[in-house]
Protein backbone atom coordinates (compact mmCIF):
# COMPACT_ATOMS: atom_id res chain seq x y z
CA UNK A 1 0.00 0.00 0.00
CA UNK A 2 1.25 3.31 -1.06
CA UNK A 3 2.24 5.71 1.62
CA UNK A 4 0.95 9.08 2.15
CA UNK A 5 3.37 11.89 0.89
CA UNK A 6 1.03 14.56 2.52
CA UNK A 7 2.72 15.99 5.63
CA UNK A 8 -0.07 16.17 8.78
CA UNK A 9 -2.43 19.05 9.05
CA UNK A 10 -1.28 22.18 8.23
CA UNK A 11 1.70 21.59 6.08
CA UNK A 12 0.90 21.81 2.66
CA UNK A 13 -2.44 23.71 1.41
CA UNK A 14 -4.80 21.18 -0.60
CA UNK A 15 -5.12 21.21 -4.34
CA UNK A 16 -7.25 19.26 -6.56
CA UNK A 17 -6.72 18.79 -10.27
CA UNK A 18 -9.29 16.97 -13.16
CA UNK A 19 -7.23 16.01 -16.18
CA UNK A 20 -9.38 14.57 -18.81
CA UNK A 21 -11.59 12.58 -16.20
CA UNK A 22 -14.80 10.52 -17.13
CA UNK A 23 -16.21 8.45 -14.83
CA UNK A 24 -18.60 5.73 -16.20
CA UNK A 25 -21.08 3.65 -13.80
CA UNK A 26 -22.44 0.86 -16.18
CA UNK A 27 -20.98 1.41 -19.04
CA UNK A 28 -22.91 5.09 -19.54
CA UNK A 29 -20.69 8.05 -18.73
CA UNK A 30 -21.84 9.91 -15.47
CA UNK A 31 -18.53 12.52 -15.82
CA UNK A 32 -16.93 13.33 -19.29
CA UNK A 33 -13.94 14.72 -20.47
CA UNK A 34 -13.70 17.34 -17.09
CA UNK A 35 -10.44 19.42 -16.54
CA UNK A 36 -10.55 21.69 -14.10
CA UNK A 37 -8.61 22.72 -11.00
CA UNK A 38 -10.36 23.30 -7.37
CA UNK A 39 -8.00 25.83 -6.15
CA UNK A 40 -6.29 26.06 -2.80
CA UNK A 41 -8.14 27.53 -0.06
CA UNK A 42 -11.68 29.21 -0.41
CA UNK A 43 -14.87 27.24 -1.09
CA UNK A 44 -15.47 26.23 -4.26
CA UNK A 45 -19.24 25.43 -5.13
CA UNK A 46 -19.98 22.80 -7.62
CA UNK A 47 -23.55 23.36 -9.16
CA UNK A 48 -25.90 22.32 -11.93
CA UNK A 49 -28.95 20.35 -12.13
CA UNK A 50 -29.32 16.44 -10.98
CA UNK A 51 -27.61 13.62 -12.57
CA UNK A 52 -24.82 16.78 -14.02
CA UNK A 53 -22.23 13.74 -11.88
CA UNK A 54 -21.66 16.93 -9.30
CA UNK A 55 -22.04 13.53 -6.32
CA UNK A 56 -19.75 11.95 -8.68
CA UNK A 57 -16.78 14.56 -8.69
CA UNK A 58 -16.95 14.94 -4.79
CA UNK A 59 -16.63 11.19 -4.35
CA UNK A 60 -13.06 11.54 -6.71
CA UNK A 61 -11.71 14.20 -4.69
CA UNK A 62 -12.04 11.26 -1.43
CA UNK A 63 -11.34 8.41 -3.85
CA UNK A 64 -14.87 6.84 -3.32
CA UNK A 65 -14.86 6.82 -6.89
CA UNK A 66 -11.33 6.22 -9.73
CA UNK A 67 -12.02 7.77 -12.81
CA UNK A 68 -12.39 5.48 -15.37
CA UNK A 69 -9.95 7.55 -17.74
CA UNK A 70 -7.77 10.66 -17.18
CA UNK A 71 -5.86 11.66 -13.96
CA UNK A 72 -6.60 13.02 -10.62
CA UNK A 73 -4.23 14.60 -7.92
CA UNK A 74 -4.46 15.89 -4.91
CA UNK A 75 -1.40 18.25 -3.02
CA UNK A 76 0.19 17.70 -6.62
CA UNK A 77 0.78 13.73 -5.99
CA UNK A 78 -1.82 11.00 -7.99
CA UNK A 79 -4.76 10.13 -6.16
CA UNK A 80 -3.02 6.17 -6.22
CA UNK A 81 0.16 7.32 -4.20
CA UNK A 82 -2.26 8.75 -1.52
CA UNK A 83 -3.08 6.23 1.67
CA UNK A 84 -6.78 5.71 1.46
CA UNK A 85 -7.48 5.98 5.17
CA UNK A 86 -5.28 9.05 5.49
CA UNK A 87 -6.72 10.96 2.18
CA UNK A 88 -9.88 10.46 3.93
CA UNK A 89 -8.99 11.93 7.07
CA UNK A 90 -7.42 15.26 5.55
CA UNK A 91 -10.05 15.65 2.79
CA UNK A 92 -13.84 14.67 4.73
CA UNK A 93 -16.74 13.79 3.19
CA UNK A 94 -19.90 15.14 4.44
CA UNK A 95 -22.81 12.86 2.15
CA UNK A 96 -26.51 13.61 1.42
CA UNK A 97 -27.50 10.88 3.09
CA UNK A 98 -26.25 11.38 6.80
CA UNK A 99 -26.44 8.63 9.29
CA UNK A 100 -25.59 8.11 12.87
CA UNK A 101 -22.77 5.77 13.67
CA UNK A 102 -22.95 5.77 17.32
CA UNK A 103 -25.98 5.12 20.15
CA UNK A 104 -25.15 8.25 21.57
CA UNK A 105 -24.08 12.16 20.20
CA UNK A 106 -20.58 11.78 22.00
CA UNK A 107 -19.84 8.08 20.85
CA UNK A 108 -20.98 9.01 17.35
CA UNK A 109 -18.32 12.12 17.34
CA UNK A 110 -15.86 9.90 18.56
CA UNK A 111 -16.28 7.35 15.68
CA UNK A 112 -13.37 9.22 14.02
CA UNK A 113 -11.47 10.72 16.85
CA UNK A 114 -11.69 8.54 19.95
CA UNK A 115 -9.51 10.69 21.90
CA UNK A 116 -12.26 13.61 21.93
CA UNK A 117 -13.07 15.39 25.47
CA UNK A 118 -16.16 16.04 26.57
CA UNK A 119 -15.45 19.52 25.97
CA UNK A 120 -14.27 19.21 22.74
CA UNK A 121 -17.46 17.45 21.86
CA UNK A 122 -19.46 20.00 23.33
CA UNK A 123 -17.57 22.87 21.33
CA UNK A 124 -17.79 20.79 17.64
CA UNK A 125 -22.10 20.55 18.93
CA UNK A 126 -21.51 24.25 19.11
CA UNK A 127 -19.97 25.03 15.73
CA UNK A 128 -23.15 23.21 13.80
CA UNK A 129 -25.56 24.87 16.51
CA UNK A 130 -26.20 21.55 18.35
CA UNK A 131 -25.49 23.21 21.28
CA UNK A 132 -28.85 21.78 23.09
CA UNK A 133 -27.45 18.76 22.71
CA UNK A 134 -26.18 16.80 25.94
CA UNK A 135 -23.67 14.33 25.54
CA UNK A 136 -25.46 11.27 25.96
CA UNK A 137 -28.40 12.04 23.75
CA UNK A 138 -29.41 8.76 21.64
CA UNK A 139 -28.82 9.84 18.38
CA UNK A 140 -31.94 7.55 17.12
CA UNK A 141 -34.65 10.45 17.58
CA UNK A 142 -32.97 13.48 15.93
CA UNK A 143 -34.39 15.17 13.41
CA UNK A 144 -33.18 14.58 9.25
CA UNK A 145 -31.50 18.40 10.12
CA UNK A 146 -30.27 17.53 13.22
CA UNK A 147 -28.71 14.11 11.97
CA UNK A 148 -27.27 16.34 8.83
CA UNK A 149 -25.21 18.56 11.51
CA UNK A 150 -24.00 15.80 13.43
CA UNK A 151 -22.39 14.17 10.52
CA UNK A 152 -20.71 17.65 10.21
CA UNK A 153 -19.72 17.43 13.82
CA UNK A 154 -18.13 14.08 13.19
CA UNK A 155 -16.71 15.16 9.85
CA UNK A 156 -15.02 18.30 11.93
CA UNK A 157 -13.75 15.90 14.80
CA UNK A 158 -11.30 14.47 12.58
CA UNK A 159 -9.92 18.10 11.69
CA UNK A 160 -9.66 17.56 8.14
CA UNK A 161 -7.62 20.37 5.75
CA UNK A 162 -10.28 19.97 3.10
CA UNK A 163 -13.89 19.32 4.06
CA UNK A 164 -16.34 18.20 0.90
CA UNK A 165 -20.27 18.96 1.58
CA UNK A 166 -22.81 17.30 -0.71
CA UNK A 167 -25.80 18.94 -0.35
CA UNK A 168 -25.02 20.13 3.30
CA UNK A 169 -28.35 22.07 4.22
CA UNK A 170 -30.93 20.32 1.59
CA UNK A 171 -32.94 18.90 5.45
CA UNK A 172 -31.79 22.43 7.40
CA UNK A 173 -34.17 25.59 7.83
CA UNK A 174 -32.54 28.64 7.26
CA UNK A 175 -31.27 29.49 10.39
CA UNK A 176 -29.16 26.16 11.03
CA UNK A 177 -28.38 26.20 7.27
CA UNK A 178 -26.63 29.81 8.24
CA UNK A 179 -24.52 27.69 10.99
CA UNK A 180 -23.31 25.17 8.47
CA UNK A 181 -22.00 28.31 5.86
CA UNK A 182 -20.30 29.77 9.30
CA UNK A 183 -18.40 26.45 9.60
CA UNK A 184 -17.15 26.34 6.00
CA UNK A 185 -15.78 30.12 6.48
CA UNK A 186 -14.32 28.94 9.72
CA UNK A 187 -12.26 26.61 8.07
CA UNK A 188 -10.98 28.58 5.03
CA UNK A 189 -10.43 31.47 7.80
CA UNK A 190 -7.81 28.34 8.96
CA UNK A 191 -6.49 27.64 5.22
CA UNK A 192 -8.95 25.35 4.34
CA UNK A 193 -10.15 24.39 1.53
CA UNK A 194 -13.98 23.37 0.87
CA UNK A 195 -15.94 22.33 -1.95
CA UNK A 196 -19.91 22.06 -1.93
CA UNK A 197 -22.31 20.47 -3.93
CA UNK A 198 -25.53 23.17 -3.86
CA UNK A 199 -28.49 23.38 -5.38
CA UNK A 200 -28.94 26.92 -3.97
CA UNK A 201 -28.00 29.93 -5.79
CA UNK A 202 -28.02 32.11 -3.25
CA UNK A 203 -25.71 30.55 -1.16
CA UNK A 204 -23.31 29.58 -3.75
CA UNK A 205 -23.42 33.58 -4.20
CA UNK A 206 -22.92 34.04 -0.44
CA UNK A 207 -20.06 31.54 0.35
CA UNK A 208 -18.34 30.48 -3.17
CA UNK A 209 -15.01 32.05 -4.12
CA UNK A 210 -14.61 29.53 -6.91
CA UNK A 211 -17.77 27.96 -8.96
CA UNK A 212 -17.83 24.91 -11.13
CA UNK A 213 -21.32 24.89 -13.33
CA UNK A 214 -21.37 20.84 -14.50
CA UNK A 215 -24.37 19.70 -17.08
CA UNK A 216 -25.17 15.80 -18.02
CA UNK A 217 -21.79 14.97 -16.67
CA UNK A 218 -19.52 17.59 -18.55
CA UNK A 219 -18.56 20.82 -17.66
CA UNK A 220 -19.85 24.19 -18.28
CA UNK A 221 -17.79 26.79 -17.18
CA UNK A 222 -15.83 27.50 -13.93
CA UNK A 223 -14.03 30.41 -12.47
CA UNK A 224 -15.05 33.04 -9.73
CA UNK A 225 -18.68 34.36 -8.74
CA UNK A 226 -18.05 37.69 -10.67
CA UNK A 227 -16.45 36.38 -13.51
CA UNK A 228 -19.24 33.99 -14.24
CA UNK A 229 -22.20 36.32 -13.50
CA UNK A 230 -25.60 35.18 -12.02
CA UNK A 231 -26.64 34.46 -15.18
CA UNK A 232 -23.28 32.08 -16.35
CA UNK A 233 -24.52 30.04 -13.17
CA UNK A 234 -27.75 29.92 -14.77
CA UNK A 235 -26.69 28.15 -17.45
CA UNK A 236 -26.61 24.72 -15.70
CA UNK A 237 -30.66 25.20 -15.08
CA UNK A 238 -29.45 25.10 -11.31
CA UNK A 239 -32.86 24.51 -9.17
CA UNK A 240 -33.79 26.75 -6.48
CA UNK B 1 -13.47 -44.36 25.30
CA UNK B 2 -12.37 -48.07 25.53
CA UNK B 3 -14.15 -48.73 28.77
CA UNK B 4 -17.52 -48.71 27.80
CA UNK B 5 -20.05 -50.53 29.50
CA UNK B 6 -22.77 -52.32 27.19
CA UNK B 7 -26.44 -52.50 27.80
CA UNK B 8 -28.79 -54.58 25.90
CA UNK B 9 -29.39 -52.44 22.20
CA UNK B 10 -32.06 -51.74 20.75
CA UNK B 11 -34.20 -53.54 18.17
CA UNK B 12 -32.62 -51.52 14.73
CA UNK B 13 -35.23 -51.32 12.60
CA UNK B 14 -35.66 -53.71 9.48
CA UNK B 15 -35.86 -52.82 6.06
CA UNK B 16 -40.01 -53.38 6.35
CA UNK B 17 -39.83 -51.30 9.22
CA UNK B 18 -38.07 -48.70 7.33
CA UNK B 19 -40.16 -49.22 4.10
CA UNK B 20 -43.31 -49.12 6.81
CA UNK B 21 -42.09 -45.65 8.52
CA UNK B 22 -42.62 -43.77 4.99
CA UNK B 23 -46.50 -43.71 6.40
CA UNK B 24 -45.24 -40.58 8.66
CA UNK B 25 -43.60 -38.66 5.07
CA UNK B 26 -47.38 -39.52 3.59
CA UNK B 27 -48.92 -38.20 6.92
CA UNK B 28 -46.65 -34.94 6.16
CA UNK B 29 -47.73 -34.85 2.38
CA UNK B 30 -51.50 -35.18 3.40
CA UNK B 31 -51.16 -32.22 5.65
CA UNK B 32 -49.33 -30.49 2.62
CA UNK B 33 -52.08 -31.27 0.30
CA UNK B 34 -55.15 -30.56 2.69
CA UNK B 35 -53.66 -26.98 3.96
CA UNK B 36 -52.62 -26.29 0.34
CA UNK B 37 -49.16 -25.95 1.21
CA UNK B 38 -47.94 -26.52 -2.60
CA UNK B 39 -45.47 -28.98 -0.58
CA UNK B 40 -46.63 -32.22 -1.40
CA UNK B 41 -44.25 -33.37 -4.54
CA UNK B 42 -41.34 -31.92 -3.03
CA UNK B 43 -41.83 -33.74 0.69
CA UNK B 44 -42.11 -37.25 -1.23
CA UNK B 45 -39.10 -36.11 -3.16
CA UNK B 46 -36.83 -35.08 -0.61
CA UNK B 47 -37.63 -38.24 1.71
CA UNK B 48 -36.93 -39.85 -1.25
CA UNK B 49 -33.74 -38.47 -1.78
CA UNK B 50 -32.60 -38.80 1.16
CA UNK B 51 -33.33 -42.45 1.44
CA UNK B 52 -31.11 -43.41 -1.57
CA UNK B 53 -28.38 -40.59 -1.06
CA UNK B 54 -28.08 -42.60 3.10
CA UNK B 55 -28.10 -45.63 1.15
CA UNK B 56 -25.46 -45.03 -1.04
CA UNK B 57 -23.24 -43.58 1.85
CA UNK B 58 -23.89 -46.76 4.22
CA UNK B 59 -22.97 -48.73 1.59
CA UNK B 60 -19.69 -46.60 0.64
CA UNK B 61 -19.32 -46.27 4.61
CA UNK B 62 -19.07 -49.86 4.90
CA UNK B 63 -16.93 -50.58 2.34
CA UNK B 64 -14.21 -47.80 3.82
CA UNK B 65 -14.70 -49.54 7.46
CA UNK B 66 -13.66 -52.32 6.05
CA UNK B 67 -11.15 -51.83 3.12
CA UNK B 68 -10.21 -48.16 3.95
CA UNK B 69 -7.57 -46.37 5.81
CA UNK B 70 -7.13 -43.31 7.57
CA UNK B 71 -5.97 -41.58 3.86
CA UNK B 72 -9.56 -42.56 2.76
CA UNK B 73 -11.45 -41.34 5.71
CA UNK B 74 -9.64 -37.76 5.10
CA UNK B 75 -10.51 -38.19 1.83
CA UNK B 76 -14.24 -38.69 2.57
CA UNK B 77 -14.11 -36.02 4.66
CA UNK B 78 -12.41 -33.14 2.04
CA UNK B 79 -15.38 -34.13 -0.29
CA UNK B 80 -17.85 -33.28 2.67
CA UNK B 81 -15.90 -29.84 2.59
CA UNK B 82 -16.28 -29.18 -0.58
CA UNK B 83 -19.83 -29.63 -0.58
CA UNK B 84 -20.16 -27.86 2.61
CA UNK B 85 -18.27 -25.00 1.34
CA UNK B 86 -20.60 -25.18 -2.04
CA UNK B 87 -23.27 -25.27 0.11
CA UNK B 88 -22.94 -22.05 2.84
CA UNK B 89 -21.44 -20.25 -0.06
CA UNK B 90 -24.77 -20.20 -2.24
CA UNK B 91 -26.66 -18.91 1.38
CA UNK B 92 -24.82 -16.20 0.75
CA UNK B 93 -25.07 -15.58 -3.39
CA UNK B 94 -24.08 -12.35 -4.40
CA UNK B 95 -21.53 -11.94 -1.96
CA UNK B 96 -18.01 -11.57 -3.51
CA UNK B 97 -15.86 -14.96 -3.41
CA UNK B 98 -19.26 -16.68 -1.38
CA UNK B 99 -18.17 -20.33 -2.01
CA UNK B 100 -14.26 -19.76 -1.97
CA UNK B 101 -14.50 -17.90 1.17
CA UNK B 102 -17.23 -20.61 2.52
CA UNK B 103 -15.14 -23.64 1.70
CA UNK B 104 -11.74 -22.44 3.07
CA UNK B 105 -13.43 -21.35 6.62
CA UNK B 106 -15.43 -24.91 6.82
CA UNK B 107 -12.26 -26.56 6.15
CA UNK B 108 -10.46 -24.53 8.44
CA UNK B 109 -13.61 -25.19 11.34
CA UNK B 110 -13.14 -28.70 10.56
CA UNK B 111 -9.22 -29.18 10.55
CA UNK B 112 -8.84 -26.84 13.64
CA UNK B 113 -10.94 -28.69 15.30
CA UNK B 114 -10.10 -32.81 14.40
CA UNK B 115 -6.73 -32.03 14.50
CA UNK B 116 -6.93 -31.19 18.39
CA UNK B 117 -9.61 -34.12 19.01
CA UNK B 118 -7.07 -36.39 17.10
CA UNK B 119 -3.63 -34.45 18.91
CA UNK B 120 -4.88 -35.19 22.18
CA UNK B 121 -6.16 -38.43 21.45
CA UNK B 122 -9.59 -37.43 22.55
CA UNK B 123 -11.18 -39.40 19.79
CA UNK B 124 -9.67 -42.73 17.82
CA UNK B 125 -7.94 -41.96 14.63
CA UNK B 126 -10.00 -44.96 13.01
CA UNK B 127 -12.13 -43.88 10.10
CA UNK B 128 -15.44 -45.66 11.82
CA UNK B 129 -14.57 -42.69 14.26
CA UNK B 130 -13.22 -40.21 12.22
CA UNK B 131 -15.92 -39.82 9.38
CA UNK B 132 -18.62 -39.86 11.69
CA UNK B 133 -17.28 -37.24 14.16
CA UNK B 134 -15.82 -35.21 11.18
CA UNK B 135 -19.27 -35.01 9.25
CA UNK B 136 -20.86 -33.75 12.51
CA UNK B 137 -18.25 -30.63 12.71
CA UNK B 138 -18.32 -30.03 8.92
CA UNK B 139 -22.09 -30.03 8.80
CA UNK B 140 -22.10 -27.41 11.86
CA UNK B 141 -19.48 -25.38 10.58
CA UNK B 142 -21.33 -25.91 7.14
CA UNK B 143 -24.61 -23.65 8.88
CA UNK B 144 -22.53 -21.99 10.68
CA UNK B 145 -20.80 -20.60 8.06
CA UNK B 146 -23.61 -20.27 5.58
CA UNK B 147 -25.64 -18.45 8.49
CA UNK B 148 -22.25 -15.89 9.03
CA UNK B 149 -21.78 -15.20 5.54
CA UNK B 150 -25.74 -14.43 4.79
CA UNK B 151 -25.69 -12.08 7.88
CA UNK B 152 -23.07 -10.13 6.30
CA UNK B 153 -24.27 -9.68 3.04
CA UNK B 154 -27.97 -8.45 3.89
CA UNK B 155 -25.94 -5.84 6.62
CA UNK B 156 -23.61 -4.92 4.78
CA UNK B 157 -26.01 -4.58 1.78
CA UNK B 158 -28.29 -2.52 4.32
CA UNK B 159 -25.77 -0.42 6.00
CA UNK B 160 -23.77 0.63 2.91
CA UNK B 161 -24.11 4.15 4.05
CA UNK B 162 -22.93 3.96 7.45
CA UNK B 163 -19.68 1.65 6.23
CA UNK B 164 -19.36 4.65 3.76
CA UNK B 165 -19.57 7.11 6.56
CA UNK B 166 -16.83 5.46 8.26
CA UNK B 167 -14.79 4.89 5.86
CA UNK B 168 -14.65 8.74 4.97
CA UNK B 169 -13.65 9.14 8.67
CA UNK B 170 -10.65 7.75 7.85
CA UNK B 171 -11.59 4.19 9.62
CA UNK B 172 -10.17 1.42 7.22
CA UNK B 173 -12.18 -1.59 6.39
CA UNK B 174 -11.58 -3.64 9.10
CA UNK B 175 -12.79 -0.82 11.64
CA UNK B 176 -15.76 0.30 8.88
CA UNK B 177 -17.30 -3.24 8.97
CA UNK B 178 -16.17 -4.38 12.72
CA UNK B 179 -19.80 -4.02 13.65
CA UNK B 180 -21.39 -6.08 10.67
CA UNK B 181 -18.73 -8.73 11.18
CA UNK B 182 -19.32 -9.12 14.78
CA UNK B 183 -23.05 -9.33 14.07
CA UNK B 184 -22.43 -11.65 11.72
CA UNK B 185 -20.02 -14.25 13.90
CA UNK B 186 -22.90 -14.10 16.86
CA UNK B 187 -26.20 -14.52 14.63
CA UNK B 188 -24.01 -17.88 13.64
CA UNK B 189 -23.11 -19.12 16.33
CA UNK B 190 -26.72 -18.66 18.45
CA UNK B 191 -27.58 -21.97 17.07
CA UNK B 192 -25.18 -24.05 18.36
CA UNK B 193 -24.74 -21.49 22.04
CA UNK B 194 -28.68 -22.24 22.36
CA UNK B 195 -28.90 -26.11 21.73
CA UNK B 196 -25.83 -26.27 24.21
CA UNK B 197 -27.48 -24.54 26.71
CA UNK B 198 -30.45 -27.35 26.58
CA UNK B 199 -28.99 -30.01 26.02
CA UNK B 200 -30.23 -32.76 27.55
CA UNK B 201 -32.79 -30.58 28.94
CA UNK B 202 -35.54 -30.47 25.13
CA UNK B 203 -33.97 -33.09 23.64
CA UNK B 204 -31.22 -35.72 23.88
CA UNK B 205 -28.53 -35.03 21.24
CA UNK B 206 -27.72 -37.14 18.50
CA UNK B 207 -24.35 -38.49 19.37
CA UNK B 208 -25.84 -39.85 22.81
CA UNK B 209 -29.03 -41.22 21.41
CA UNK B 210 -27.33 -43.37 18.89
CA UNK B 211 -24.58 -45.05 21.41
CA UNK B 212 -27.78 -45.19 23.86
CA UNK B 213 -29.83 -46.79 20.69
CA UNK B 214 -26.35 -49.08 20.10
CA UNK B 215 -26.45 -50.60 24.09
CA UNK B 216 -23.94 -47.99 25.33
CA UNK B 217 -24.42 -47.31 28.97
CA UNK B 218 -26.23 -43.99 29.44
CA UNK B 219 -23.15 -42.39 31.51
CA UNK B 220 -20.81 -43.59 28.51
CA UNK B 221 -22.74 -42.05 26.06
CA UNK B 222 -22.83 -38.67 27.99
CA UNK B 223 -19.25 -38.67 27.79
CA UNK B 224 -19.17 -38.91 23.99
CA UNK B 225 -21.63 -36.12 24.16
CA UNK B 226 -19.91 -34.02 26.23
CA UNK B 227 -16.96 -34.13 23.83
CA UNK B 228 -19.04 -33.81 20.48
CA UNK B 229 -20.89 -30.32 22.05
CA UNK B 230 -17.66 -29.00 22.50
CA UNK B 231 -16.07 -29.56 19.33
CA UNK B 232 -19.80 -27.72 18.39
CA UNK B 233 -18.56 -24.81 19.51
CA UNK B 234 -15.23 -24.77 18.51
CA UNK B 235 -16.04 -25.87 14.86
CA UNK B 236 -18.67 -23.15 13.70
CA UNK B 237 -16.93 -20.48 15.80
CA UNK B 238 -13.65 -21.18 14.09
CA UNK B 239 -15.24 -21.03 10.84
CA UNK B 240 -17.93 -17.83 11.07
CA UNK B 241 -14.75 -15.90 12.23
CA UNK B 242 -12.65 -17.22 9.30
CA UNK B 243 -15.61 -16.50 6.82
CA UNK B 244 -16.34 -13.30 7.89
CA UNK B 245 -12.65 -12.17 8.04
CA UNK B 246 -12.02 -13.94 4.88
CA UNK B 247 -14.96 -11.63 3.61
CA UNK B 248 -13.61 -8.95 4.04
CA UNK B 249 -11.00 -8.83 1.72
CA UNK B 250 -13.45 -8.96 -1.04
CA UNK B 251 -15.82 -6.74 0.03
CA UNK B 252 -13.06 -3.64 -0.23
CA UNK B 253 -10.76 -2.99 -2.66
CA UNK B 254 -7.14 -1.88 -2.54
CA UNK B 255 -8.52 1.71 -2.44
CA UNK B 256 -10.05 0.75 0.55
CA UNK B 257 -13.84 1.27 -0.60
CA UNK B 258 -16.88 -0.77 -0.20
CA UNK B 259 -17.11 -2.93 -3.53
CA UNK B 260 -20.64 -2.70 -4.68
CA UNK B 261 -22.64 -6.37 -5.14
CA UNK B 262 -26.19 -7.16 -5.78
CA UNK B 263 -28.61 -10.28 -4.30
CA UNK B 264 -29.99 -12.17 -6.78
CA UNK B 265 -33.52 -11.84 -6.87
CA UNK B 266 -34.98 -14.75 -4.67
CA UNK B 267 -32.08 -15.05 -2.16
CA UNK B 268 -32.67 -12.44 0.05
Amino acid sequence: MAVSQIPTNGGVNPTFQLQDVTVKHNGRAVLEHITVDIPRGGVTAVVGPSGAGKSTMLRILNRFEDPSQGRVTFAGAPMSSHDPALLRRRVGLLSQRPVALAECVADDLRVGAADLSDSDVTQLLSRVDLAELSLGQGTAGLSGGELQRLALARALAVEPSVLLLDEPTSALDSEAAGAVDQVARDLVDQGGTVVVVSHDLDRVRRIASHVVVLRRGRLVEHGSPQELGYSDVDKGNVDG
Amino acid sequence: MDDVVAVPAAEIPTWWGVVASFALVALAALVSWRVRLGLTRELVWVALRALVQLVAVGLLLGLVFEFGGLATAFGWLAIMVAIGGQVAGRRARGLPGAVRVATIAVAFGAVATMGILLLLGIIDATPMVVIPVGGMVISWTMVATGVALRRVRDSVGSSRDRIEARLALGLNPTQAYEQQRRDAVRTALLPAIDSTKVVGLIALPGAMTGLILAGVEPLAAIRYQIVVMYMLLAGPALAAATATWMAERDLFDSAQRLRRFSVPAGSS
